[in-house]
């Protein structure tokens, strides 16, 4: 080891426990600008590079390095995303957190030829603002990220130069994953045109032309389309009325034959008043006066399968569907379908 | 009113015994308070001896359960008589609980 070399290595020994500050403030700063952003992601990952990585670089190209400031990669910080548009996102966000050395960071995505493929990944050299040292910032997705790692461990592991055969069918893998990741953003995209326009159709009344899934439900519940009845039924004892979710109930409706949100809809009108007749007669001589945001799309289920007929068997159905199979839902069907009789829904 | 709090494992069971009305409530109340700061346990809600459960009951039980879901516990009411299923039932709250 030359004296050069032993020099950067004692300057990395001292500055080590400045790099350890340093990475704590990076990745809480990430964190935080991640969460700002509404960003998730697979991963914030990031190391302090070892003495024994560092004196291997600086055996092979430590002539290079004056001091331990022209070392840009002793802290490296990573961040996996899911899809390639969000590379670009925390990309503009690093632009505004830390001071970038552009001459020296490198769009990896770029450097490709237009019929070549391997290793993608935006690498940024920054600056912390209050440190000297600079650090590396690897962006890159979920799928170049296990490319990236695969490579690594093959070329690792291989000890020898690997042929030029199974090179290309690493690299065509490449080429692959950059397909699926470009759909992957693709999905994204048409799934969130999708959500608003779904969204506007519900708020515009359009609901024959919404075909019902747990992303349809979702939207329509956000309209509250059970408030009504709910309060109708919270007004018989001046109940107050706590939420709870009602997702369980798409299972519901579709055992009930709708297949849009229109198809819920007329459902709703049509048992609405027995749903409020069902719940009259039961609270209306009790003293209870909190209910759940669910008792009016339960009532509305309850009497459109009594009224078609069915029975005991149907409503046995309707809380295996809400509860989970269970030997008390037989016993509560059975004194619903009894207080139901009563009222001949 | 009586409830008595008993440790199994990673269960904790809440007996109930009497009628959980609305001047049982306060007692129920300071009562159940180590379910509510119980982590990552099984909360039984053990109905066998309860009697009756008013709106303050249901209460009590709603506020056990949004701490459970809070803390990673989970909340099973057990053995409830025909009268305090029919209030589960009508308030709406029969599918929030796990009942068995």
């Amino acid at each position: 080891m030359d004296l050069h070399t032993e020099m950067l290595l004692e300057e990395y020994r001292e500055a080590i426990p400045v790099f350890e500050r340093m990475q704590e403030e990076v990745l809480a700063t990430l964190r935080d600008a991640l969460q700002r952003n509404g960003l998730i992601v697979t991963a914030i990952e990031s190391r302090i590079k070892t003495e024994e990585s560092l004196a291997g670089k600086l055996a092979l190209k430590g002539g290079k390095y004056a001091s331990l400031n022209d070392i840009t990669d002793i802290l490296g910080a990573r961040i996996v995303t899911f899809y390639t548009d969000d590379v670009d996102r925390i990309a503009a966000m690093a632009e505004q957190l830390f001071e970038i050395d552009w001459e020296n960071s490198v769009d990896k995505r770029m450097l490709h030829e237009l019929d070549s493929f391997g290793y993608n990944s935006l690498h940024y050299i920054c600056k912390m603002p209050g440190y000297d040292y600079r650090f590396e910032l690897q962006l890159r997705t979920t799928l170049q990220h296990a490319w990236a790692s695969i490579n690594h461990d093959i070329g690792y592991k291989s000890g020898v130069e690997i042929p030029r055969e199974y090179m290309r069918r690493i690299n065509r893998m490449a080429g692959l994953l950059e397909m699926a990741d470009d759909e992957f953003s693709r999905i994204r995209t048409e799934i969130t045109d999708y959500r608003r326009r779904v969204q506007h159709l519900v708020q515009n009344g359009k609901l024959d032309d919404v075909q019902l899934d747990g992303d349809t439900f979702n939207s329509y519940l956000q309209v509250r389309p059970f408030d009504s009845l709910n309060k109708r039924i919270a007004a018989i004892n001046q109940a107050e009325i706590q939420e709870v979710p009602l997702i369980r109930y798409l299972r519901v409706f579709k055992a009930l034959g709708c297949n849009t949100l229109g198809d819920i809809e007329r459902l709703k009108k049509q048992y609405q008043e027995d749903a409020y007749r069902l719940a009259r007669h039961q609270l209306g001589n009790t003293d209870l006066d909190i209910i759940s945001s669910a008792v009016g799309a339960q009532n509305i289920c309850i009497v459109c399968i009594l009224a078609t007929g069915g029975g005991k068997l149907g409503l046995v159905r309707l809380f295996d569907a809400l509860n989970g199979h269970n030997t008390q839902n037989e016993a509560i069907a059975e004194m619903t379908y009894e207080q139901a009789k009563n009222l001949q829904l | 009113m009586k409830t008595e709090i008993v440790k199994n494992g990673d269960q904790l069971i809440a007996k109930f015994a009497g009628r959980l009305d609305t001047p049982a409530a306060v007692q129920t109340t300071e009562d159940v308070k180590p379910l509510l700061e119980a982590q990552n346990k099984e909360i039984i809600l053990d109905c066998t001896e309860l009697e009756y459960i008013s709106s303050s009951g249901l209460r009590i039980f709603l506020s056990i359960r949004k701490e459970a879901a809070a803390h990673g516990s989970k909340v099973i009411v057990r053995n409830i008589n025909d009268d305090i299923r029919q209030v589960f039932m009508m308030t709406g709250f029969i599918s929030l609980f796990e009942i068995q």
